[in-house]
């Protein structure tokens, strides 16, 4: 399993059809998500970064991102 | 142009593009929703299939008036529909509810609708917290709707034997919630 920096998952932000999001330390890839086209989701989120915090506040909570697959785990620079 | 409707909307803190945005991709998700559920309720035959048409049907008149409802507001803040069919098809704030790869399977069309339900669900609740105490006239409405759409998840999650709904068919016209905005 690969391990991302939250600089290095800030490359995967769908511009070039790829996009990753993390959550809870796993990376999911959305890419061929309907709802993450251009790395866009629900006009406010972006790919590429760790939507943990934003997940507490959102209509949906991670249950809905387990239908996607593990890329790697988010790992902190420190 | 709703010039101080706006100006009341952002004064109030809300990203006014944002909203626009999310009002202009819930639009498409009920075009484009009545427009699937059309090839759905066209396949929903036979002794299951059949009793499932009347709610799927409902569901699918009542996305319209959503539609329909939705459009004078998108308006009245500054934005518009996009000129594309196919733009506005794929902005959509929900996946398009086609039909499952066996259409005569009704349990794998009603995951479908259920789905799609949800989809709106999720959407209308996520404008009505952005709203809520801020932008009167768009949570009202994303309210009216929302009515709607928990109605129709209801609906579907019962023939999938989720647990009893608590709701009933219709009686009379369609869009009890929405309908003061069709007028």
């Amino acid at each position: 399993m690969r391990n991302f920096t939250i600089k290095e998952l800030a490359r995967y932000d769908g511009s070039d059809g790829i996009a990753y999001v993390a959550c809870a330390g796993k990376v999911y890839d959305v890419s061929r998500s309907f709802l993450w086209q251009r790395g866009k989701h629900q006009v406010r989120h972006r790919a590429g970064c760790d939507l943990s915090e934003a997940l507490e506040s959102a209509p949906h909570g991670p249950e809905l991102l387990k239908r996607f697959p593990v890329v790697g785990r988010l790992v902190s620079t420190d | 142009m709703a010039k101080v409707a706006q100006e009341m909307v952002k004064k109030a803190g809300v990203n006014l593009d944002e909203l626009v945005e999310l009002l202009v991709a819930n639009a498409a998700a009920e075009l484009t929703t009545y427009y699937y559920y059309t090839i759905l309720r066209v396949n929903l035959i036979g002794m299951a299939g059949e009793t499932i048409k009347e709610i799927a049907e409902t569901a699918r008149i009542e996305d319209r008036n959503h539609f329909e409802a939705l459009v004078p507001r998108i308006y009245e803040l500054g934005g518009k529909l996009p000129e594309s069919m196919v733009d506005f098809h794929n902005c959509s704030a929900c996946p398009p509810a086609g039909l499952p790869q066996d259409p005569t399977d009704v349990k794998a069309t009603l995951k479908v609708l259920v789905e799609a339900e949800r989809c709106a669900v999720r959407g209308y609740t996520h404008i009505c917290n952005l709203t809520t105490g801020k932008d009167h006239r768009t949570y009202d409405l994303a309210l009216a709707i929302l009515n709607e759409e928990i109605e129709h998840e209801s609906w579907f999650s019962e023939f999938l034997g989720e647990g009893p709904s608590g709701h009933f068919l219709r009686r009379g016209e369609t869009s009890p919630f929405v309908s003061k905005f069709l007028k």
